[in-house]
């Protein structure tokens, strides 16, 4: 296969470049201090080191690896990869190299607070954990015994193993059916899709091992992508590991890392993934390139049909021949006919081809998300790719033993029945949950007024500020109460922080994930705690036992780890604090038409009979939308209004902003990893810093350079940033890295104890809205305008 | 007496940067701080550097990490008026602290440019520093040294010293720094490169391996294979 991504041979390099990157200090030409030798020595050099390695997991991310934390005289020094996790398999990334700064973090919360001032007045008063875990029994008691249970709302993040269903477990037994998500700002598209389309509820797994053609629409694999490590190193050994190399294609509108690490980078319009995808489809079928066995006997709505009711409806084939020819799809996504027609030869003949659907925010939320993920999706079915080695495999789960049974007391039945907080099942009829309606719902008092929220490894603030609404929303709110390890932005408009401790100093579980295969991996302290912190599990089951009724009977431990303890019972316990972890380590594929397989296509569908069919028409969607809305059935792909040309906003507005995240961006601890900001940039050479990136077209037209600070303006609002002129982006697209700009907990001048505002937040400029349906965020492509400070 | 050397495939290396964190926390390299870090006095003994060239949409990048060539023939030592950074007989370059006068002619003679200059007192708040690597080697070094890459040479003597409390011979592979155990494509290979059975002294002879400004004459021990 031919790469086209050459090497630069060896004599192009300078020395000069590498002076260039981060050079400053040649030029700096100060005078020589002296030297002089250290007062005394930063290190406590004691005789005897007391040495031991702690097998733990890692939580940074939705990876999960397994990591091996090198402990000396009770502080931890060093962490590396655990050699007998089959996740990363003694391998560790910079964020797990860089975990010892989160847990000794100057910038942790040390003891719980209350803010006696006005929310947000920064006036907190420390106070024990008694105090508070009193407060909020309190409330949640007094609100229970109002009849108004369901006015309480927890909105979470990412959450690890068992928490999962001790949240859900918690809200259902206290009488609130308001746990809501953020998922729907990310991988709740691919989730999504998988279910409407494959028929079960599942953020899909990539066997990138045994494909010979990866295809990734947007997101960033080698960067972002959930199990990192597992994906870095399968491409590796797609690579080099295996006689055949295998090809890896990155569409984007810009030359990321896995851009530049892939064998080709196919640049696109903004937003217009969903009509690349349904282009390649049409090369695909037309050229008779598609898996015929596969599609005739295990798909549904390929070819036109007709429904219970006698009347015709348009199939997949016929839909995709019609509508996504290769002169529009081109036109629309601004890739020439002729890389459309290679790229979908080459995935349908290249097989196990395998097509990937980002989980990262804003990749795929341009209003179109779900048909976007449906289209990508398609073209896993049409090439047969479901379950089958090298394509899309999915996640199995241990079994563990059973949680206790408990009935509802009446305060609960009546509140769990209510209508969601956030309009998932009533206003949005797809959705599982919409994080980004939060605000706006509270703030209308609609369905009902919200009496007290919990946030959970969230920070609504910054996700989704939408001009000062996410801050109103938690100031309308009477109580609210944040498990915040930092002071971050929600929090900071919080009654009561609770803070967390870092997943170094908890017990606690994790679920393997990104093999397929089931596995467990166990969390366990490495350090005593740093500080007087506790874990959210630790919280709820200590809450539960105060409330009594019903949350008693359904949180009958003592701590977390007596919890964790009892869920994996059924494991020889000795073996999994040895290895840190168990897992199947084997992954059978369902063969198509095989029991096995009602297990992997169909097992979740509700109203859509589990055929054990693939629906290219999605039979769940029809069932739900009812009968005269078959063209909603189908992958599709609107044009997003944020693209039209010529509008009012896109003269004003002209260029397009992309977010893609970076391998040097922590999703909840951004902002105070010195290490991660020293190695923030690569690509920009920036560090502790935010830049955005323009094209030569655009630097030259605006009479930019490289390095000038300039403003980058939406009709929302404005932020901050250094030019960095980059070959790599679409013309008119400008790149904003997401992740910076935390404005209440960086304090990292040198010595300064000032705060300071590292970069800036490019949510900041994005609207964010709900897709009708799905309630999936809609966030643009957010149309900005660039000048100088 | 091995003869030390690094082999960097870059087929398998994604720029993931996982090997400058694990440099920085294995080493105690000081946080520069915003302001530094502006004025490019970061220490990274291992950073990943982009090359890009080419115009849109025809884009060549090429990503280096770079840590110490340790070079067989290292300009800096050449330089170094007080003989304060040598060659040490298993073929690292190393610095002795105590005798850099800090002048920094090491710094513009490295054609690889990796050696840094500590231009501040290397600082960590609060309970930061609690997670510095205790091993006398990487003692935070103060400022108006230079400081570099040492291929983990605390590693070196640790593996040393577990190998004779074992009671067994010390074997090469006994021995690997920071960043090859954490490299997330295992694209870092380290070993002896005068042992013709090593698979640094194969990879090192692969038609794809290249050293960076071989025609210079200072013969790196470090080796990077072609991508693609």
């Amino acid at each position: 296969m031919e790469n086209s991504q050459s090497q630069t041979s060896k004599s192009k390099l300078s020395r000069r470049d590498f002076l260039k990157i981060g050079a400053a200090a040649a030029a700096a030409g100060a005078g020589i201090s002296a030297l002089r030798p250290a007062e005394k020595p930063l290190l406590p050099q004691s005789e005897s080191q007391d040495e031991s390695i702690v097998k733990t997991t890692c939580a940074l991310c939705s990876s999960g690896c397994g990591l091996d934390v090198r402990v000396v005289n009770g502080r931890a020094v060093k962490v590396e990869g655990n050699p007998l996790h089959p996740l990363n398999q003694g391998v560790c990334c910079l964020r797990g190299q860089t975990s010892l700064e989160v847990l000794y973090s100057p910038e942790r919360l040390e003891h719980p607070r209350f803010q006696t001032g006005k929310r947000g007045s920064g006036d907190w008063k420390e106070i024990s954990w008694d105090e508070a875990l009193k407060l909020v029994a309190e409330k949640l008691a007094e609100l229970r015994k109002a009849g108004k249970s369901h006015s309480v709302a927890l909105l979470h993040g990412e959450l690890r193993g068992q928490m999962r269903q001790v949240v859900n477990r918690f809200m259902h037994a206290y009488g609130s059916p308001n746990v809501i998500s953020r998922e729907s700002l990310g991988e709740g598209a691919a989730r999504l899709a998988t279910w409407l389309s494959q028929g079960v509820n599942a953020i899909p797994v990539y066997d990138i091992n045994n494909s010979n053609y990866v295809l990734t629409f947007g997101g960033n694999l080698l960067e972002s992508s959930r199990n990192l490590i597992g994906t870095l190193s399968a491409t590796a050994f797609m690579r080099r590991g295996r006689p055949q190399r295998g090809k890896l294609v990155a569409v984007h509108p810009r030359l990321s890392l896995t851009g530049i690490k892939a064998d080709e980078w196919v640049p696109i319009r903004p937003g217009t993934y969903g009509a690349l995808a349904l282009g390649m489809a049409n090369v695909i079928i037309n050229s008779k390139l598609y898996d015929e066995n596969f599609v005739r006997d295990f798909t549904y709505g390929f070819e036109d049909f007709e429904d219970a009711d006698g009347v015709t409806h348009q199939g997949f084939k016929s839909l995709v021949l019609e509508t996504y020819t290769l002169d529009r799809v081109s036109a629309i996504t601004g890739v020439s006919t002729d890389k459309i027609a290679r790229i979908a030869g080459e995935f349908a003949t290249n097989r196990p081809a395998v097509a990937v659907m980002p989980t990262e925010p804003g990749e795929f939320s341009n209003g179109n998300a779900l048909y976007t993920a449906m289209a990508v999706h398609a073209l896993n079915a049409l090439v047969g790719s479901i379950d089958a080695q090298g394509g899309v495999i999915l996640q199995r789960f241990p079994e563990l033993t059973e949680w206790p049974a408990y009935t509802l007391d009446g305060d609960a039945q009546k509140g769990e029945k209510r209508e969601r907080l956030d309009g998932a099942g009533t206003q949005f009829p797809l959705a599982l949950s919409v994080y980004q309606n939060v605000p706006e719902r509270i703030l209308r008092g609609k369905p009902y007024p919200i009496e007290a929220l919990f946030l959970l490894n969230v920070n609504p603030v910054y996700d989704m500020p939408n001009g000062g609404q996410a801050i109103d929303a938690l100031n309308k709110v009477p109580f609210v109460v944040s498990f915040a390890s930092t002071l971050d932005e929600s929090a900071a408009h919080a009654d009561l922080i609770l803070p967390a401790s870092t997943f170094l100093e908890v017990w606690g579980d994790d679920y393997l994930e990104g093999t397929g295969y089931a596995g467990i991996s166990l969390r366990r302290p490495v350090v005593e705690p740093v500080h007087d912190t506790r874990d959210p599990g630790d919280v709820l089951i200590d809450l539960a036992q105060k409330l009594g009724g019903s949350l008693k009977d359904a949180f009958p431990w003592i701590s977390y780890k007596d919890l964790i303890t009892d869920r994996l019972s059924g494991f020889d316990w000795e073996k999994l604090e040895a290895n840190g972890n168990w897992s199947e380590l084997v992954y059978f594929n369902a063969e198509p038409g095989s029991p096995a397989w009602s297990d992997v296509v169909g097992r979740d569908r509700l109203s859509a009979p589990k055929d054990g069919r693939f629906d290219f028409f999605s039979r769940e969607l029809f069932a739900m939308l009812g009968s005269d809305s078959a063209p909603a059935c189908l992958p599709h792909f609107e044009i997003p209004a944020a693209l039209a040309d010529s509008t009012k906003d896109s003269i004003e507005y002209p260029f397009l902003l992309v977010t893609q995240p970076l391998i040097t961006q922590s999703q909840q601890w951004q902002g105070i990893v010195p290490t991660l900001q020293e190695s923030y940039g690569l690509q920009g050479d920036v560090k502790w810093d935010s830049w955005v990136e323009l094209s030569h077209k655009a630097a030259e037209a605006m009479h930019l350079e490289d390095g000038e600070r300039v403003w980058v303006e939406s009709p929302l609002n404005r932020v901050q940033a250094t030019v960095r002129v980059y070959a790599g982006i679409w013309p008119n697209a400008v790149y904003l890295p997401p992740g910076q700009g935390h404005h209440t907990f960086v304090r990292w001048g040198r010595k300064s104890k000032e705060n300071s505002v590292v970069g800036a937040n490019p949510n900041a400029l994005t609207e964010i809205t709900s897709e009708p349906l799905t309630g999936l965020a809609v966030s643009g492509p957010a149309r900005v305008r660039i000048y100088p400070v | 007496m091995p003869r030390w050397g690094m082999v960097i495939d870059l087929d398998k290396c994604f720029a993931c940067q996982s090997c400058t964190a694990a440099c920085r926390m294995e080493n105690n390299t000081p946080i520069a701080g915003k302001n530094q870090a502006d004025m490019g006095r970061a220490i990274l003994w291992n950073e990943v550097l982009p090359f890009v060239e080419g115009e849109y949409p025809n884009v060549q990048t090429t990503i280096l990490p770079r840590p110490c060539m340790h070079c067989e023939e290292p300009a800096c030592i050449k330089v170094c008026p007080v003989k304060a950074t040598y060659k040490n007989e298993e073929g690292i370059v190393l610095v002795d602290y105590d005798r850099c006068i800090g002048c920094r002619m090491c710094t513009v003679a490295c054609p690889y440019a990796v050696r840094y200059f500590n231009w501040y007192e290397p600082e960590w708040p609060d309970d930061l520093k609690e997670h510095l690597n205790p091993e006398p080697e990487v003692q935070p070094r103060p400022k108006g040294v230079v400081e570099k890459c040492t291929f983990c040479v605390q590693r070196l003597r640790k593996a040393r010293e577990t190998a004779e409390a074992e009671g067994r011979t010390f074997q090469t592979t006994d021995y690997i720094p920071a960043c090859v155990q954490t490299c997330t494509g295992r694209a870092r290979y380290f070993g002896d490169l005068d042992d013709p059975n090593s698979l640094v002294a194969k990879l090192a002879h692969s038609p794809r391996a290249y050293r960076v400004f071989e025609e210079l004459g200072t013969h790196p021990k470090v080796y990077y294979l072609k991508q693609g």
